[in-house]
């Protein structure tokens, strides 16, 4: 009776332990788009960093603002040195936690819809945000997925007039990232 | 009337030029880094190093830069879009070198091994977890 209760004691643990488990990545995609009818402002950077508890549901995310890369030159230069300042602020990352963690099964492959809340901090500016998105756990990888606006002015990112008609005020993120346990 | 048509002309002239200009430097393409000579050659452990020991002064030197990278791979990840990127051992449980390669290199990524020694050829973009190169291809 006391081996039993031991046993079920041991996989109560080993459940535990497995539930508890941290993914990450060095290589999440994450891009946005800015442009208008008049420019196509489409940049992307595949190589961001996110750490996802699974057992808290406390999500980050970080990425070099110098690591988008656009199809043109001259607008990675004025994204990084004029709007960005990225010399200055080198990094953008969002904090946050998963409200609805519960509701993700890390066992059961699948789609689940996740709210996110939390700071988002992009030119030295930090909002709190919200983010619908998903994850989709396969096995022992999962896949995180959202899209959000961003409204531009709210980061403090000043546009010159000569070209505000050419990019977008909010901006669209995308963000797809595939995760590995992290041991 | 003849020096109106002078300056006429020689605005005309300068208007094309700036046009053309403009036009050369909207449509500009990011250069070609597979192209390039490296303007730094290092190995991982001294990269990492460099950016953990005083990030702005490594930021100053190689962020924005092509630089050269010689090092051990410890891992080879391609995703389902092809896109390959590698891992370099920097000497530090907690920071190696990340190096995201053009989509044109997938081929040659894939015949790497870990604990092989690569030298990979990218630009630097700071360090995040790692320190991490952009637009890599394999050097040899």
């Amino acid at each position: 009776m006391k081996q039993l209760a031991f046993t079920i004691y041991i996989l109560f643990i080993s459940l535990a332990s497995v539930s508890a488990q941290k993914y990450f990545t060095k290589t999440g995609y994450i891009s946005f788009e800015a442009g208008t009818a008049l420019e196509d402002i489409v940049a992307a950077n595949k190589a961001a960093a996110s750490v996802l508890d699974a057992a808290t549901g406390q999500i980050e995310f970080a990425v070099l603002i110098k690591g988008f890369e656009f199809r043109r030159a001259l607008m990675q230069e004025h994204f990084n040195e004029n709007y960005m300042e990225s010399s200055k602020y080198p990094k953008a990352s969002f904090k946050g936690t998963i409200a609805n963690i519960r509701e993700v099964s890390f066992q059961k492959p699948g789609n689940y819809s996740i709210t996110v809340k939390g700071t988002l901090e992009i030119h030295g500016i930090k909002k709190e945000i919200t983010i619908i998105g998903s994850i989709k756990v396969s096995g022992n990888t999962i896949q995180t997925l959202a899209k959000f606006p961003v409204t531009i002015s709210d980061y403090k990112i000043a546009i010159p007039g000569i070209v505000s008609d050419k990019i977008a005020k909010t901006a669209t993120v995308s963000v797809n990232c595939n995760y590995t346990v992290l041991k | 009337m003849k020096k109106g048509k002078r300056v006429l002309l020689f605005l005309l002239a300068g208007l094309l030029l700036g046009g053309g200009y403009g036009y050369y430097q909207y449509n500009r393409k990011s250069p070609d880094v597979k192209a390039e000579r490296a303007a730094i050659t290092t190995n991982a452990p001294a990269l990492v190093a460099a950016f953990s020991s005083d990030e702005p002064s490594a930021n100053r030197k190689y962020v924005e830069k092509i630089i050269a990278v010689t090092g051990t791979v410890t891992g080879v990840k391609i995703d389902t879009a092809g896109q390959a990127t590698v891992f370099l051992d920097g000497n530090d449980p907690m920071a190696a070198v990340t190096c995201s390669f053009y989509d044109t290199e997938t081929a040659t990524v894939k015949k790497l091994t870990p604990g092989q020694q690569v030298t990979v050829k990218g630009v630097c973009t700071g360090k995040l977890m790692d320190v991490v190169l952009n637009k890599c291809s394999i050097v040899h």
